[in-house]
């Protein structure tokens, strides 16, 4: 049977529930855009729009001049409180990785 | 006069099994094996090499390719360098 | 017989199509390429790994959805061969992703 019928709270698995996983954690969020932030899950959705508190954003911001010497810089911004559209979304991650 | 009713889909029915050439939107292209496919023309392809123009070529034992970036399907085609193919500097 | 497998334009869930692709390589090393150009290398979260986690039963389990977004432990972001980041585990949202490759078995 595709759908659980013993009553278990999350009746289906789905690559959403690492993100339910991660509610009240300090996630890091990779968006479109070379933009990244970082801050504590408060909520999400199915189209992964996304509530931070405490949010630190990054913007990389690539030297056009030479590709190569991969120099960035990077501009950072702090929000109290951020709402974050879904289709900006690219990756979601628990802070410090494995 | 059958294959004047011959749907998109059923075209690529025909393919499973065989060597396909898809063209993305973009600088992608993949050539592989087609083993299925669903109907949002999602593929598995086996055997696969992705060209990327700037790049170069890379080999994939085998894939799922998201439908949406797909711009066109080569049945039997064998890619960009094709001999077949004439192409302008 | 496995559950879950109406979809698929032709056959009923075997590994051809979309559909049973994904649930063949839960629990394998898969290559994750991006629209963006950026890859991902990582495990597809595994049954054994959710398991101890969430309470489900094991088969219902699925790490890649129909948008194609995806749940990866070990996820190493890699740039010309070399790891750029270890993301550990992460979410991937589907939308952005150009293919998932299964990787050839290393063991």
């Amino acid at each position: 049977m595709a759908e659980a019928d013993d009553g278990a709270p999350s009746s289906v698995a789905e690559p959403l529930d690492l993100v339910r996983l991660c509610i009240d954690e300090t996630v890091i969020v990779k968006l479109r855009g070379d933009r990244e932030l970082k801050g504590r899950l408060h909520a999400y959705d199915s189209h992964c729009n996304l509530v931070l508190g405490d949010a630190e954003e990054t913007i990389y911001i690539p030297d056009d001049d030479d590709d190569e010497s991969e120099n960035v810089r990077t501009v950072k911004k702090q929000s109290e409180m951020i709402f974050v559209r879904g289709d900006s979304v690219v990756l979601i991650a628990p802070q410090g990785g494995s | 006069m059958s294959t004047s009713h011959l749907l998109p889909l059923e075209l690529i029915d025909k393919c499973v099994g065989y060597r396909i050439w898809v063209l993305m939107k973009g600088d992608k292209e993949f050539t592989g094996t087609l083993l299925g496919f669903d109907d949002y023309v999602n593929m598995v392809l086996v055997d696969v090499t992705e060209h990327d123009y700037s790049k170069g070529r890379t080999r994939l034992p085998k894939i799922l390719l998201n439908g949406n970036n797909i711009c066109m399907l080569v049945p039997g085609g064998e890619g960009p360098e094709s001999d077949s193919m004439e192409v302008d500097a | 017989m496995e559950n879950g497998e109406s979809k698929g334009a032709s056959g009923a869930g075997d590994a051809r199509d979309p559909s049973g692709f994904l649930s063949e390589i839960i629990g394998a090393p898969v290559t994750v390429k991006l629209n963006s150009g950026a890859t991902f290398k990582g495990t597809i979260y595994s049954v054994q790994r959710s398991h101890k986690i969430l309470p489900i039963k094991s088969c219902d389990l699925q790490s890649v959805d129909g948008y194609m977004n995806i749940a990866l432990e070990s996820c190493k972001e890699i740039h010309n061969g070399k790891v750029l980041r270890d993301w550990g585990d992460c979410f991937v949202r589907g939308n952005n992703v150009t293919y998932i490759c299964a990787d050839e078995a290393e063991d």
